[in-house]
């Protein structure tokens, strides 16, 4: 194992930052899109609570109120850091994925290992011009994919994935 | 392609019988709708021979008063009804077999079949994974079988030829084989391959091994505490509600039993042969090379008389429905010995350093830990606070054509996965392993029990071993033996039945 063991690229005990790649980030209207179906349910739920307040003159609503906003503020930052931690990078030969703050993942996915790829745009995905690209291999552990890209992105990766794939094809 | 020369029949068989792979439709045998559906059809009898017991028996206690009675009118109406309903079954039975149609070519089996909606689905033969014969316990007595054949496309696409008769499913089963190897044949039938005993497993030890399996016991201990307290105090009505639970232990341990009962491994050029059952007949056959990855695995309580699990991933072979977990046993208990034996066999080439012991190699993933040499790269000593049993088992060895992965202290496992069948992998870390500054890297092999994992590596070490892993698997990809096995330029013709081992298994 020494042997092959890379220079400096990898100090600092940063094992999810391969060295020499180009990382690419995912849409920021992922973080809008997320943010809405989130906080907004949230900060109707404040309104409310503090409208139950006022009209019944009840104390603890207020309390209620305050605590789901902050829930909701809390929400809306942990989303943004979310979604920029969604990094993808295509290299010569396969594709790396990489997510997560507090459980972080990084998966190389080959591209003649894979069998096909997804393209999903839900109706929020649509509203935002989002779609997620997911790649399949005969692994069910592999699921990797890729939120929140623009349409053309989205569409520019498959046709690429599919035509290395093809490149590359290899028996299971 | 190479040739084999017309060896003597395998069989005796009344008759030179018609080629399989004629390239004609053919229908499934009769009794299919039947067999299939003889639970319902012992049902309705069932039902009619009590109908008609009580019947008579109202007869001879009191003729007469049956006439008027409003049984006899609701059985006068009932009766054309469910014979209406009995009719329209058999009905769609039979015509449901009469548009099943399978045609078996050189390249591919096809299969059609539906009433309404009708399907068709195409089996390429190179790309086959597994071929099973199944024979239920009533199919037996009629002496038919199912034929399953295993091809590489997620769930749910293998096909099942059923029901067809004994010697139609085995000759069957040879032509794919041999379609699948590459091999083509002068004889009408396809030979059936030499097979060579591997191991077998004795039924007093397939006994012991359920019963000192760490799940069965803790099952049988707890449901005996539980209705034992229950007797003692509240009596036997408290307990009876806890029959279903017992019902439960049991059903459970007579199905592996069932299951595994008379287990046997053979090799031959077709590759592995597994026969098991004990109402239920199985004959699987994998072939060589559609093995994923393949774990060695020992409950704590096989430690003394050290039995070993042998399971396989195989694609197909899900490992879900009515045969969990059954499915992809190579091996449900046997010595270290046929373990080891049937690993050789698996995965031929270790890839090991010449000059390194191979079976060192593989004792120390099935029994060391991080103090015993074996060149396994382990977790350091700041991961017991994550994984305070095992972390010293913990451990990975990178040969040039295999990862072995080592786990587990109370139950050891010890997974194999060649490079080449290497379908992706990744690195994960949690806030606590950050904290430690752990990683563990996954190894993702398809569908199956084996889950490929060396948890809380450095995280450098887990690092390297991602980028070089992913080297490492394109590297063998592209010298990856053909999908048709037999289809080599250097291999010979022969069938012997002997194994390229690159290691010597001991002998067992």
């Amino acid at each position: 194992m020494a042997a092959t063991r890379r220079p400096a690229e990898a100090v600092g005990g940063e094992p999810f930052q391969p060295p020499d790649v180009a990382w690419s980030g995912v849409s920021a209207r992922l973080a809008s899109a997320r943010r809405v179906t989130t906080c907004l349910p949230l900060a109707l739920l404040a309104i409310a609570a503090s409208a139950l307040a006022v009209l019944l003159g009840v104390g603890w609503l207020w309390l209620v109120a305050v605590a789901v906003l902050a829930g909701a503020s809390w929400a809306w930052w942990t989303i943004g850091r979310q979604v920029r931690s969604w990094r993808y990078a295509e290299r010569e030969d396969d594709l790396l994925v990489r997510h997560g703050l507090l459980w972080r993942t990084v998966v190389v996915v080959p591209y003649g290992r894979m069998q096909y790829v997804d393209v999903y745009a839900g109706p929020v995905d649509r509203a935002f011009r989002l779609a997620k690209v997911q790649l399949h291999t005969a692994s069910a552990h592999s699921d990797a994919y890729i939120p929140g890209l623009n349409p053309q992105e989205a569409a520019r990766l498959r046709d690429r994935l599919a035509s290395r794939g093809e490149a590359r094809l290899a028996g299971l | 392609m190479n040739t084999i020369d017309p060896p003597p029949p395998a069989r005796a068989v009344a008759g030179p019988p018609p080629p399989v792979a004629d390239g004609a439709w053919h229908r499934v045998h009769p009794l299919t709708p039947a067999i299939r559906s003889w639970q319902a059809l012992v049902v309705v009898l069932v039902v009619a021979v009590q109908d008609a017991g009580q019947n008579v028996l109202r007869q001879a206690a009191g003729s007469g008063l049956d006439d008027g009675g409003p049984d006899a009118a609701w059985l006068r109406t009932a009766a054309p009804v469910g014979a209406l309903v009995l009719a329209l079954v058999v009905g769609v039975l039979a015509l449901s077999w009469r548009m099943t149609r399978y045609r078996v070519t050189g390249e591919a089996l096809e299969l059609r079949h539906g009433v309404v909606v009708r399907r068709q689905r195409r089996a390429r033969l190179d790309r086959l994974q597994a071929v099973d014969l199944v024979q239920p316990l009533v199919a037996r007595i009629f002496g038919l079988a199912r034929l399953k054949l295993e091809v590489a496309g997620g769930s749910g696409s293998s096909i099942e030829l059923s029901y067809l008769t004994d010697t139609q499913a085995r000759q069957l089963r040879n032509h794919l084989l041999a379609a699948a190897a590459g091999l083509t044949y002068q004889t009408p039938q396809a030979p059936e391959a030499p097979e060579r005993p591997i191991a077998e497993v004795p039924v007093p030890r397939l006994i012991a091994s359920l019963f000192l399996d760490g799940g069965v016991l803790v099952g049988i201990v707890a449901v005996t505490v539980v209705i034992a307290a229950g007797l003692a105090v509240a009596g036997v009505a408290a307990s009876a509600g806890l029959l279903p639970a017992a019902l439960g232990v049991v059903t459970v341990l007579w199905r592996r039993f069932a299951s595994a009962f008379g287990f046997t491994v053979t090799v031959s050029p077709d590759g592995l042969r597994l026969r098991h059952g004990l109402l239920e007949h199985r004959a699987q056959t994998v072939p060589p090379g559609r093995v994923q990855a393949v774990q060695l695995s020992q409950p704590l309580l096989w430690r003394g008389r050290d039995w070993w699990r042998v399971v396989v991933n195989v694609a197909g072979y899900t490992g879900r429905g009515d045969n969990q977990r059954t499915e992809n046993e190579l091996l449900p208990v046997g010595t270290r010995a046929e373990a080891v034996a049937l690993l050789a066999l698996v995965v031929p080439d270790l890839g090991i350093e010449p000059g390194e012991d191979a079976l060192a190699v593989v004792a120390a993933g099935l029994d060391g830990d991080g103090r015993c040499p074996g060149g396994y790269l382990t977790s350091p000593r700041q991961a017991v606070w994550v994984d305070p049993i095992a972390w010293r088992r913990n451990g990975v060895r990178v040969t040039q054509e295999v990862m072995l992965v080592r786990r587990g202290r109370l139950r050891r496992r010890l997974g194999v996965v060649p490079h080449v069948r290497t379908q992706s992998c990744g690195i994960s870390q949690g806030p606590l392993q950050r904290l430690l500054g752990l990683a563990s890297f996954h190894l993702h092999s398809t569908r199956g029990p084996i889950d490929p994992v060396v948890p809380h590596l450095r995280e450098r070490d887990a690092a390297d071993l991602l980028s070089d892993q992913a080297v490492r698997a394109r590297r063998a990809r592209r010298t990856a033996p053909p999908e048709r096995w037999l289809e080599r330029p250097d291999s010979t013709s022969d069938r012997t039945g002997q194994p390229s081992a690159g290691v010597t298994p001991p002998t067992a």
